[in-house]
């Protein structure tokens, strides 16, 4: 758990970070994101003592951090920044080795858990091991630069800007990854962002921040919903901002029963699935934009939804093939339901 | 005239060589490759190549030159194979360019009277000199390792010393002259190492640490290289004679000083003054390795809990050594040069020789100084270029 307690940081006159109070709960993944200049990062190298505070407090499970040496502190804080920071002079297992090799941990411990590491970001068939950071490509190079920071697994977990420097398709599987390394291992994470999508993807609490004050902090629905202001709004895109809620919303939560039959009879219905024997959808009757209600149009598995899927992309989905219902199914292929271009707007959650 | 050229630059792919190869033979075939003189001090007549060389040293000086001519074209040897050739072929002219003068003396003297001297030609000289430039060119086109050219360098260098310490060269005029000199030389050579020793010690154990303060307290930078960079404008000569009246007032006010060698002339001021030389380099080297660390790197380092000396000595330190090397090698170089000049007052090494032989017109005794000079520059450069290479991060190095 991280507590800052009414932090601030004074360059002269000029408060870059002004009392700035919220608290990280154990296993959370705080995002803090503003504009360029907000005090994100200055806020992050704080809770390591990079940087050293003006005024206020900072907790870590209830311990004051100016208790501890600096040093000490931070060997006990993963820290990840983007991939240039990793030691070039350095091969890849002995880059992860390196806060187990400040605390002094035998070497047969070490050797195992950067084996483990490599391990949990999929990075140990690939001959990595002994390859300096050069070698590797800009993904690779990011996925050691987060493992080096989880090596003597520490409770919390500071990154900052982590993904800013590789191209997005690398980046989505980055996110991808991290999201699932955060629920395998509980961390209480803090990451810093300018990047909303991604912010919303990664966060349980986003923590927004202005000319160094929070703006607001809370779970990214929420900041969707109820945005505390019109800076907010702004921020987060008001064009798209609809948007931006549907990419948090899950299909299932807007899934409802549909309509089977087994012919290619019209049914009462404006929209019914024709099902095969194992319950598969084959065809959609009715529901096709621009045609006659009795159109009857042959499911294409580009549009089927699964109850994974985001609203966002599953209502893309209908706009693109000009659909206005996408058939759920499940891992098999089995119809689960539907989701209806009416039935965006509300859901039952 | 711009059609010729392209048309040249068809046939021929190493231009370099080939003009080496003309000014090698032109010089070979216009120049005298020795000269003959009846004592130490008299001018001798001067010996073509054609009279000075047997039939088959010609003919292999004939044939090697042509195998460096077909190299020097586009076709048909492949590049890298070429860049071999060119090495092993300049590496043999050298050697038969050695060895026929070294022959030539031994086949005439026997029958003039002892204090006769054969010594070296121009044509001599310029052979030996395109020779050397070919082979450097070969190794700046050649992508070979660092362990291939230690090879060669040592299998050249070998070579030499071992026509050298079989006594094929006595006869020549400088070796008959090195003989006369023997002890004093190894005396001299030795001094000429430790004053050079003695002024990189301190150099380094300044200058590191100053390199070390301008990187960490910006506001002493401006200072620290101004001052410095006054040092290097001053002339060396002037800078040794400058330091002659505080040294002796020095050494006279205070006996024990003057005990421990601290005078107006001698190794005292020598050392000074090229410490004040190396000082710049190495500083500003120093400064310029630890600006280079990315600093990501560095605050990675902190971030994970590296103490300052730790994050000085695991992570700055190893990334700024090719270029804090590199400095060490530009003052190493300089050190062995201007220590000839602090010949002048009085701190001995190699450069006595070459004043010594000033005095006297003997021209044998200037190059008994100026050549184990030069030998010890071009080794030290190569030995601290391997170094370089050597400290670059592994897996990043050629």
């Amino acid at each position: 758990m991280i507590e800052l307690q009414g932090l601030t940081k004074r360059y002269g006159e000029t408060r870059v970070v002004d009392d700035i109070s919220l608290t990280v709960e154990q296993g959370e993944f705080c995002v803090l994101i503003g504009p360029s200049g907000c005090g994100k990062s200055t806020t992050l190298k704080m809770i390591n003592r990079l940087i050293a505070h003006s005024e206020g407090k900072i907790l870590l499970g209830g311990e004051d951090i100016t208790t501890l040496p600096p040093e000490r502190l931070r060997r006990r804080i993963g820290y990840a920044i983007q991939s240039i920071g990793l030691f070039p002079h350095w091969r890849v297992a002995d880059n992860i080795a390196t806060v187990p090799r400040l605390l002094k941990w035998p070497a047969s411990r070490i050797a195992e858990r950067v084996d483990e590491l490599l391990a949990l970001f999929q990075l140990d068939d690939e001959g990595l091991h002994d390859k300096y950071p050069h070698q590797l490509s800009g993904g690779q190079a990011q996925r050691v630069g987060v493992a080096r920071a989880l090596a003597a697994d520490p409770d919390v977990l500071l990154m900052d800007e982590p993904f800013g420097a590789v191209d997005p398709l690398t980046r989505d599987t980055l996110q991808a990854e991290l999201a699932r390394v955060h629920r395998q291992t509980g961390k209480t994470i803090v990451f810093v962002t300018h990047d909303m999508d991604e912010a919303l993807r990664l966060a349980s609490r986003v923590a927004l921040l202005n000319a160094g004050q929070l703006v607001q902090y809370d779970r990214p629905a929420e900041l969707l919903v109820a945005p505390a202001n019109d800076f907010v709004r702004d921020f987060i895109g008001r064009a798209d901002l609809g948007l931006k809620l549907l990419s948090r919303r899950r299909v299932e939560a807007y899934c409802r029963p549909a309509q089977r039959t087994r012919n290619n009879a019209i049914a009462s219905a404006p929209i019914t699935w024709q099902v095969d024997a194992d319950d598969r959808p084959m065809a959609l009757l009715g529901g096709r934009l621009g045609e006659s209600d009795i159109a009857r149009t042959v499911v294409n598995t580009e549009w089927t939804a699964t109850p994974e899927m985001s609203m966002k992309e599953a209502l893309s989905r209908m706009v693109w093939f000009r659909v206005t219902a996408l058939p759920v199914l499940d891992g098999e292929g089995r119809l689960l339901g539907e989701v209806t271009m009416s039935g965006v707007m509300g859901h039952r959650s | 005239m711009p059609t010729s050229d392209a048309a040249s630059a068809r046939l021929v792919a190493n231009r370099v060589l080939v003009t080496l190869l003309c000014a090698g033979l032109l010089a070979a075939w216009l120049l005298p490759f020795a000269t003959m003189s009846p004592n130490r001090l008299a001018s001798g007549q001067t010996v073509g190549l054609s009279e000075a060389l047997s039939a088959w040293q010609v003919i292999a000086l004939l044939a090697l030159s042509a195998v460096l001519a077909v190299t020097a074209l586009r076709r048909p040897l492949p590049r890298e194979l070429a860049h071999s050739v060119v090495l092993l072929a300049s590496l043999g002219l050298l050697l038969i360019t050695l060895y026929s003068l070294g022959d030539y003396a031994q086949r005439t003297l026997v029958e003039k009277s002892p204090s006769a001297r054969v010594s070296q030609g121009s044509a001599f000289w310029v052979m030996v000199f395109c020779c050397a430039l070919a082979a450097i060119d070969a190794f700046q086109r050649a992508s070979s390792g660092w362990l291939l050219r230690l090879g060669y360098m040592l299998i050249a260098g070998g070579s030499v010393a071992m026509l050298f310490a079989s006594g094929h060269f006595d006869d020549l005029s400088i070796m008959r002259e090195y003989a006369n000199i023997r002890d004093n030389f190894a005396d001299q050579f030795i001094t000429h190492l430790v004053l050079v020793g003695s002024a990189l010690g301190p150099a380094l154990l300044i200058g590191v640490p100053l390199g070390l303060l301008a990187h960490r307290r910006v506001r002493l930078q401006g200072t620290l290289f101004s001052v410095l960079n006054f040092f290097q404008t001053i002339p060396s000569i002037a800078l040794f004679a400058l330091l002659v009246a505080p040294l002796s007032a020095l050494g006279n006010a205070f006996p024990l000083l003057g005990e421990w060698g601290v005078k107006g002339i001698g190794a005292a001021p020598a050392i000074i003054a090229l410490v004040m030389y190396a000082l710049l380099p190495v500083v500003r080297n120093t400064y310029a390795g630890l600006k280079g660390v990315p600093p990501a790197t560095v605050e990675a380092a902190r971030g994970m809990g590296m103490t300052a000396r730790q994050v000085l000595w695991r992570v700055e330190i190893p990334l700024a050594l090719p270029v804090m090397l590199s400095g060490l090698r530009i003052v190493t170089v300089q050190a062995i040069g201007l220590t000839v000049v602090a010949a002048l007052i009085g701190a001995g090494g190699l450069g006595a020789f070459i004043f010594q032989g000033l005095g006297q017109y003997a021209i044998d005794l200037v190059l008994l100084g100026a050549i184990p000079t030069i030998v010890l520059a071009v080794i030290a450069d190569f030995t601290l270029q391997m170094l370089v290479v050597l400290s670059k991060p592994a897996g990043t190095r050629r």
